[in-house]
């Protein structure tokens, strides 16, 4: 007779978190373990007739990483502009989400109407990337109401052709990610610090603290695991930063290539001849380059507040 | 309250539901023509969509825009793929991808075979390197310049089309022209790129050589070096060829003598000079300008996969053979038909002319002018390389880069878009 050992549980742990194995092999370790197989084979189309796949081993590579006529190695300058990119727009993202969510969850502050506020800053998210963005061309195009505004005002002399001016390109792409992305942020972090024990802000209170102290000493320690959460999700989403530069210059990352973004460059070699290799070795360096940050970001954010 | 709302939705879903299946009933069998814009399809349901739904079809247009090679994506995943397909429009710039692929078929054997009325260019462009014809263009594309009547009254003295034609017959005069009406405050044109088109269709060589070699033919060369000088003397506004900027120059308000197009151009892409309230109908003109040229033009072309033969073969019929339709085109659409025998009638006939056009016979030009249209040098890349070397220079020309850089841009767009095309160093 089998000796009884009490329930165990474990089995339906694991047939719970099933669904998403399966669903992550068959969506996301597939396809990448294939892109990762095409980045070493020549495979493309010239107009309607199949070229390849031939193996050409890390020919796609080389290609990839040989400097042109003046020494630049193109997918380092992408890499390049898609960092500078995402540096802009991040940076002022999660400042301002820290801020505003220390503000809504003050309970010395204790906004009214934070309801209202908070759809309102999550609404922006909410449009399709590529519809504001075509809406910024619009506003801010040659004959766009912008420019109408400021020559009719006075304020300019002349039209201002913000999308053939690098620094007003850029900005505007970190404008829209940082419009789209900060009440998303605000939301992440305030679950966050609502996570954190109501006492220890009143004992600090009840010491002495200011809010600065109470903020850097209190709040931002504790917050730190999911800060470092919302900083490397909004990496790996501004590493693959597309739509937005995409449709506000065209897809040709006016002006000079340097609002052309790394995903962008991928897309051109898949768009039109359906390069599977060149483009599955972009993709492939683009992985390694997101781990790679990752790890960086993960490491050096959690140790400094461990102590 | 509540009971009332849930009532008035349930009403709204059955009857969705009922109207839903209605539809249905009234749909016959698919035929689907696959189209990059409104054009066509507008053409089409005034002359034959009546007929072939008599017939049993439900004809559908699956239309994706043509910008960055979308249409040719969108087109070629579906004829090499499992989708229905049955007829698809083609353009000049890359006809012979499509003409030359075993993907399109013979359209003397499915019943159209009369190609007596239609342009000789307009069935060589179909027709693949052995040829064989593959598809018939509803329309004749000979491209013209379209001048504004009161502008070049104040710069040359004169509206009629004689007078500017013998003003404009050369670069040499166009470019002297520029300079008087620069003089009085216009602009010679609208874009950097508006008189791409006529030099790029006088290449004496394709794009890309048998070796896949890019070459930059001296005509290219030759429209960079005009447009330097254009841009550099304020001769030309640097927007686009499709530009908001250009278009809002089409206005009464604009400052701009002249356009180059086709019928399709000032009849389908010159909606702000047409506007009721802002636009200036009737102030424009037409002429041959400083070099014979043609733009664009839509092909219909016979997919190989298709199961409704007849019906491709009948609308191909309908728009090159059937006079009643190609007369429509002309009298109600202002197209410059692909039937020589309509467009002569037109062209002598004393009470046609186009309201638009203040009255001048558009019809009468351009069937002067077609005998100048030649089909050579085309490959299957002319779409996104024309389109490429222009956005690329276009920074040049605003000054945003040097030249070097534009090209090594332009080589490096090539490099990506076609990996089997030979850049140069």
């Amino acid at each position: 007779m089998r000796k009884h050992k009490g329930v165990s549980y474990a089995k339906w742990g694991y047939i719970f978190i099933l669904p998403f194995f399966i669903v992550y092999i068959l969506f996301t370790l597939v396809p990448q373990l294939t892109t990762l197989y095409y980045s070493f084979f020549e495979n493309y189309r010239d107009g309607l007739k199949q070229i390849g796949p031939n193996y050409v081993g890390f020919a796609n590579f080389i290609k990839l990483f040989t400097p042109d006529k003046t020494g630049s190695i193109d997918i380092l300058k992408y890499f390049g502009n898609t960092i500078i990119l995402w540096v802009m727009g991040a940076v002022p993202q999660v400042v301002i989400a820290l801020l505003l969510a220390v503000f809504f969850t003050s309970y010395r502050l204790n906004l009214k109407g934070q309801q209202f506020f908070k759809t309102v800053i999550y609404m922006p998210n909410l449009i399709m990337a590529s519809a504001f963005s075509m809406l910024f061309f619009t506003l801010f195009s040659r004959v766009g109401p912008v420019n109408q505004l400021l020559v009719s005002s006075g304020m300019a002399d002349e039209v201002i052709d913000f999308l053939a001016i690098r620094v007003s390109v850029r900005s505007l792409i970190a404008l829209m990610n940082f419009l789209m992305w900060f009440g998303n942020t605000t939301i992440l972090l305030m679950a966050g610090i609502q996570g954190i024990d109501q006492c220890l802000f009143e004992a600090a209170d009840i010491d002495g603290a200011n809010s600065l102290q109470v903020f850097f000493k209190v709040t931002l320690p504790l917050l730190a695991p999911i800060l470092v959460y919302t900083i490397i999700t909004a990496m790996i989403g501004g590493l693959q930063m597309f739509d937005v530069p995409q449709v506000l210059t065209n897809g040709k990352g006016t002006p000079n290539r340097s609002s052309f973004t790394m995903v962008m460059y991928l897309n051109n070699y898949l768009q039109t001849s359906k390069n599977y290799g060149m483009a599955g070795a972009v993709s492939v360096v683009l992985f390694i380059i997101s781990a790679g940050l990752s790890a960086v970001v993960y490491r050096s954010l959690s140790k400094s507040y461990k102590n | 309250m509540k009971k009332v709302l849930s009532l008035v939705l349930a009403a709204i879903m059955v009857l969705g539901i009922a109207s839903a299946a209605v539809a249905e009933e009234a749909a016959g069998k698919p035929f689907i023509i696959y189209a990059w814009n409104e054009e066509f399809k507008g053409f089409f349901e005034a002359y034959v969509q009546d007929a072939l739904i008599a017939e049993g079809y439900a004809p559908q247009f699956v239309i994706n825009p043509s910008d960055n090679g979308v249409y040719q994506q969108k087109l070629d995943e579906a004829l090499l793929g499992d989708a229905q397909v049955d007829m698809f429009l083609a353009e000049a710039d890359y006809i012979q991808k499509y003409a030359d692929s075993e993907y399109t078929q013979d359209i003397t054997k499915i019943g159209v075979t009369d190609f007596s009325n239609a342009y000789e260019y307009t069935v060589k462009a179909a027709s693949d390197a052995d040829g064989v014809v593959k598809g018939v263009s509803f329309q004749c594309c000979p491209s013209a310049l379209i001048y504004r009547r009161s502008i070049a009254k104040d710069v040359l003295g004169t509206d009629d089309p004689a007078e500017v034609q013998a003003a404009l017959d050369s670069w040499e005069k166009f470019e002297a022209v520029a300079a008087d009406a620069k003089a009085k405050g216009y602009y010679m044109t609208a874009s950097f790129a508006e008189t791409y088109r006529v030099f790029s269709n006088n290449c004496t060589s394709a794009w890309v050589d048998a070796d896949k070699n890019l070459v930059f033919d001296a005509q290219i060369e030759a429209w960079i070096a005009q447009t330097e000088k254009f841009v550099e003397n304020g001769y030309t506004l640097t927007d686009g060829i499709w530009g908001d900027e250009k278009n809002a120059q089409m206005f009464a308000e604009g400052k701009t003598m002249c356009f180059f197009g086709p019928a399709w151009y000032f009849n389908f892409c010159m909606g702000n000079a047409q506007d009721p309230e802002k636009g200036c109908s009737g102030d424009w003109a037409i002429c041959q300008g400083p070099a014979a040229h043609f733009w664009g033009g839509t092909w219909l072309m016979a997919a190989t996969k298709t199961q409704n033969a007849d019906a491709v073969a009948e609308v191909m019929n309908a728009f090159i053979n059937n006079e009643e339709i190609c007369s429509n085109l002309v009298a109600k659409n202002a197209q410059f038909s692909n039937n020589k025998a309509v467009n002569a009638k037109f062209a002598e006939d004393p009470e046609y002319g186009s309201d638009f056009l203040g009255g001048q016979n558009d019809v009468a030009v351009f069937a002067g002018m077609t005998d100048n249209i030649k089909w050579e040098n085309h490959t299957i890349y002319d779409q996104l390389l024309n389109e490429g070397l222009q956005t690329n220079l276009q920074e040049y020309f605003k000054g945003v880069v040097t030249k070097d850089e534009a090209l090594a841009n332009f080589y490096k767009y090539v490099n990506e878009t076609y990996p089997e095309i030979v850049t140069p160093e």
